[in-house]
């Protein structure tokens, strides 16, 4: 590989991450997976707040509560591996601004998304340059935006919305093998929490939208104590980090004053997933109506973020 | 050149009745020199456009250990310039290093390493300055401390998401990497996985030739030590500074988080496993050791504003003593030039053509006398001597309301 | 919750609202800025006070509903208090649109046109009024502009964030016309004010400066001093007394 010149590199040779010896005997209880402590429609509590960043004209900064097993870790560490993590991700919006010399006219607004890890966000290190998941996220979000903002009274400029992931979600437990999952579950959460925070960053810039859009998420998750046969079950807001097996999610992107969904992104099979009885609801609808409860939850944070920051602006705070 | 204006005011089309906000647009300069130098039959104070004093810093918070993925973390808050730094710890082993060689790993450091890690601060001083080479050679040959500083974050406009750094984010990146390396800041000692062969019997014949080589140093080598130990492996530390926020003086902020996050950093133990041929290390907590860094190297920018706005455009002509001295009455009578700018937020360093970045440190915890560690300045010639010893003075006082910051978080 | 007598609610209104929230039926309101129409209801775009213009007794039936951009006591603050510390604001933008005023920077001045840079909208509202001190437009407080790092990296590119605009050699002026020369009229530098006339075409606004209160309102002369106006083509250098052909805008 070519060094990158306008970086600083680390050793020629490359380096490997820790590995920690088998830890059974360290007792620090690394081992035991992280459980859910939450009810299926539990949601965790957000932290959402906005113009924290003054260059920019709009800016968010979220975070997810973290997991009962990670904040007992945070109260009381014994590990040095971390049982899962929260989301922690700033936004900022620039614009309206001119668009680049070279553009065609536009009678609308322009919509630019930036995603990226920081290095230091995920179990794995990541890249300095944007690989192939986070501009998919950027392109999921693009899509949930452009649906809720007014974009013909903004023409011939540009918006750029632009995200920095601090902290991501883990994409399944870290004691299990890398493939014994097919899909990386977490990024699911992370374009959840991208919605959310985007859409309180562009009200801030006082850019005109349709609706405030909510990020939610939901699972079909088999349940472990009953073994494999028990019908699996639908959960809202899933830490993958706390599942032993998630057959599919989904997230959605909501404006609950209109009742639409901007964005919506299904992974896994949940075709063959049979619900549990008296529930004739087919999977994907299931897990559809989950996700848009989810949203709905994390809308209310979001409303209340707003109108928070409107007050204090106003000084009726 | 502001009196003349000031004469003709009433005749100007009145740029003064623009409500401020246009006015710090247009003129952003005049506006600046209107703060800074109030009329003086006012007797106000010189004070900036932002409302600070000249050598005041913004309120700066920190806070450490946020980050879950992270050997340590930090987030430092300069006034509205906000910077993220995780650093992340993994392994070199030596067999990775091209022009890695037994005699490097095993060099002198034997007596050092069976010393148990209590009795270490102790020695810690006289065997600092034997270290110093070897130090020097491991950190920065074999890249060991590895910072990177990012602004495609959306922290300002004109940083361009997922475009490559930018001539200002590797410039502050290499700051920080030579800054890193000139203080010293971390041992290479905590960055070494020592491993100590056991002394096998049917060894015996190969052990001529290494003996040898002991001998030199044989009355640091303990009698008990029959095969030298060996460096397997170093801790390579990955320092990402993110920058969320940027209003102006970047660098104090990006280094400040630095400094917080390897206070913050603990290294796993870790081990040469034989039957494996790799490393392996402890996720128990209470194995992790923190880092033992050399000092508190506080940086303090500076930012340097002309009262001509032209100054920048006249010939440069170093005036003798006669001259020099008519300019220090001049100056003294109160027409000041140019004022030095503590921390300049974003307005401040697009008006300031000469820069100034001091650091300093404070020997014994503070109590000691204060060291300059280092001192850059350029793109004027307003900062003189007697000036920059004034500077030295708010670094080593900022200094302490650093220390005091960084220890609570 | 909205009920079928939407006539009845015109007492409900609430102080301020956010985007997606509901504030009344068009039988009652029109649909101001900062609001849009779903199904026969007005809800608001983006988060602001609402407002209510009581209807203009000929030309409409009903009062408008409009959210503001402007947040009370921000305007007033920064006048009050000129040299004050200036708090955290925050900032919105606001887009030329035509007829708005704007101030703008002459970047470069060919035979034909004169390309500009506009640093201020000015409001349209007020700027109607002539009141500059009242003007101080809702995209532009003080702490905004102070907190907004220019380019640090190089000053110039600035210009690439701003709107560009053109004014062209015909609208320099209402009379005279034909005898325009560019480099009397502008010089690289100048601030101008201007009002918008189209939004022109992918990268420039059109301006013109053909009225007495439009042109050039601050210019340095070659020696690099400020100069004032002295006639309606000419500013003064006070230094060196030297005169140079604007096209100046009316002093107020």
């Amino acid at each position: 590989m070519m060094a990158d010149r306008r970086r600083i590199n680390g050793p020629p040779g490359g380096t490997r991450p820790a590995v920690f010896a088998s830890n059974s005997q360290s007792g620090t209880g690394a081992t035991t997976r992280a459980q859910r402590q939450r009810q299926p429609s539990e949601l965790r509590k957000i932290f959402l707040k906005t113009g924290l960043i003054p260059t920019a004209s709009g800016s968010s900064y979220l975070e997810f509560e973290p997991s009962a097993s990670l904040a007992a870790a945070r109260a009381n560490p014994k590990s040095l591996i971390p049982p899962s993590s929260a989301l922690k991700l700033a936004c900022t919006v620039h614009g309206p601004k001119p668009l680049p010399r070279s553009a065609a006219f536009s009678p609308n607004l322009v919509l630019t998304t930036h995603v990226k890890y920081a290095p230091f966000a995920a179990r794995r290190r990541k890249g300095h340059i944007r690989d192939s998941s986070e501009r998919d996220l950027g392109v999921h979000l693009e899509t949930a935006l452009r649906g809720a903002i007014i974009a013909e009274r903004w023409p011939k400029s540009g918006l750029d919305i632009t995200i920095t992931i601090l902290e991501a979600e883990d994409d399944r437990w870290w004691g299990d093998a890398p493939d014994s999952h097919d899909a990386s579950w977490g990024m699911m959460n992370v374009l959840a929490g991208c919605i959310t925070a985007a859409s309180a960053a562009i009200a801030d810039a006082h850019i005109d939208c349709l609706d405030l859009v909510a990020g939610g998420v939901a699972a079909l998750v088999s349940d472990e104590s009953a073994g494999s046969s028990a019908a699996p079950k639908l959960m809202l807001d899933t830490d993958p980090a706390e599942h032993r097996s998630i057959l599919s999610a989904c997230v959605v992107g909501y404006m609950p004053a209109r009742d639409e969904i901007t964005e919506l992104w299904l992974k896994g099979d949940s075709s063959k997933a049979s619900l549990e009885d008296g529930d004739k609801r087919t999977g994907h609808e299931a897990l559809i109506d989950g996700a848009v409860d989810a949203a709905r939850g994390a809308h209310t944070v979001l409303a209340e973020a707003v109108r928070e920051s409107l007050l204090s602006a106003v000084g009726q705070l | 050149m502001a009196a003349p204006e000031a004469k003709v005011a009433p005749s100007i089309p009145p740029s003064l009745s623009l409500p401020p906000s246009q006015f710090a647009r247009l003129q952003p300069h005049a506006y600046l020199l209107a703060h800074l130098s109030p009329p003086p039959a006012s007797n106000q104070p010189s004070i900036r456009a932002n409302g600070r004093a000249p050598s005041q810093f913004r309120v700066t918070s920190a806070n450490a250990g946020s980050l879950t993925h992270t050997n340590g973390s930090a987030v430092v808050r300069i006034g509205d310039t906000a910077a993220v730094c995780g650093v992340r710890a993994e392994l070199l082993h030596t067999e990775d290093i091209a022009s890695w060689s037994v005699s490097q790993a095993s060099g002198s450091h034997k007596r050092r390493r069976l010393a148990d890690l209590g009795k270490k601060s102790a020695e810690e001083d006289e065997e600092d300055e034997e270290d110093d080479e070897e130090d020097r050679a491991h950190i920065e040959d074999l890249n060991l401390l590895v910072p990177n500083l990012s602004l495609s974050t959306g922290c300002a406009p004109g940083f361009i998401p997922g475009a490559p750094p930018s001539a200002l984010a590797q410039s502050l990146s290499h700051q920080i990497l030579s800054l890193l390396h000139s203080t010293r800041l971390v041992r290479a000692d905590d960055l070494r996985i020592w491993y100590q062969p056991p002394n096998l019997g049917p060894e015996e014949p190969e052990r001529h030739n290494e003996d040898e080589q002991m001998d030199m140093d044989a009355e640091h080598s303990p009698t008990s030590e029959s095969k030298p130990r060996e460096i397997k492996a170093f801790w390579v530390l990955y320092i990402d500074v993110m920058i969320i926020s940027l209003a102006g003086n970047p660098f104090d902020a990006a280094w400040a988080a630095v400094l917080a996050a390897l206070r913050d950093t603990k290294l796993p133990k870790a081990w040469w496993d034989v039957d494996n041929e790799t490393i392996l290390c402890s996720d128990n907590i209470s194995d992790a050791r923190k880092l033992c860094l050399r000092g508190l190297p506080v940086a303090s920018s500076f930012g340097v504003f002309e009262a001509d706005a032209a100054a920048g455009w006249r010939p440069n002509v170093i005036p003798d003593a006669e001259e020099q001295k008519a300019q220090d009455q001049k100056r003294k009578k109160g027409s000041q030039q140019s004022w030095i700018l503590a921390d300049p937020d974003g307005y401040e360093e697009g008006l300031s053509q000469e820069r100034a970045c001091i650091v300093v440190d404070k020997e014994q915890g503070g109590k000691g006398k204060t060291v300059i560690m280092k001192m850059e300045k350029h793109g004027g010639w307003t900062v003189d001597t007697e000036e920059l010893r004034q500077l030295v003075d708010i670094s080593a006082r900022r200094w302490d309301e650093m220390k005091r910051m960084l220890d609570q978080c | 919750m909205p009920s079928g007598a939407g006539n009845t609610m015109s007492t409900s209104l609430p102080p301020v609202a956010i985007p997606g929230q509901r504030l009344g039926s068009v039988s009652v309101y029109a649909a101001g800025p900062g609001t849009h129409v779903q199904q026969a209801n007005i809800y608001a775009s983006i988060a602001g006070p609402v407002v209510v213009d009581p209807a203009q007794p000929k030309t409409q039936t009903k009062s408008t509903l409009r959210v503001s951009r402007i947040l009370p006591g921000i305007s007033q603050d920064v006048v009050a208090a000129p040299l004050a510390p200036a708090k955290p604001k925050p900032r919105y933008n606001t887009l030329p649109a035509v007829d708005s005023i704007v101030l703008a920077r002459v970047t470069r001045v060919q035979k034909r046109q004169a390309t500009v840079s506009i640093l201020v909208v000015l409001d349209n509202a007020t700027a109607s009024t002539g009141d500059l001190s009242k003007l101080a437009s809702d995209n532009d407080n003080v702490a905004s502009i102070l907190t907004s790092a220019a380019n640090p990296e190089n000053h110039s590119s600035t210009d690439e964030l701003r709107f560009q605009a053109l004014i062209r050699k015909e609208d320099v002026r209402a009379v005279e016309k034909d005898r325009v020369v560019m480099d009397e009229m502008f010089r690289v530098g100048d601030i101008v004010r201007g009002s918008v006339i189209s939004l022109g075409d992918q990268s420039f606004y059109y301006l013109t400066t053909a009225r007495n209160d439009l042109g050039v309102v601050m210019a340095r002369s070659e020696a690099g001093n400020m100069m004032f106006p002295v006639s309606w083509k000419e500013m003064r250098d006070p230094v060196t007394g030297t005169g140079e052909q604007r096209k100046v805008a009316r002093p107020f």
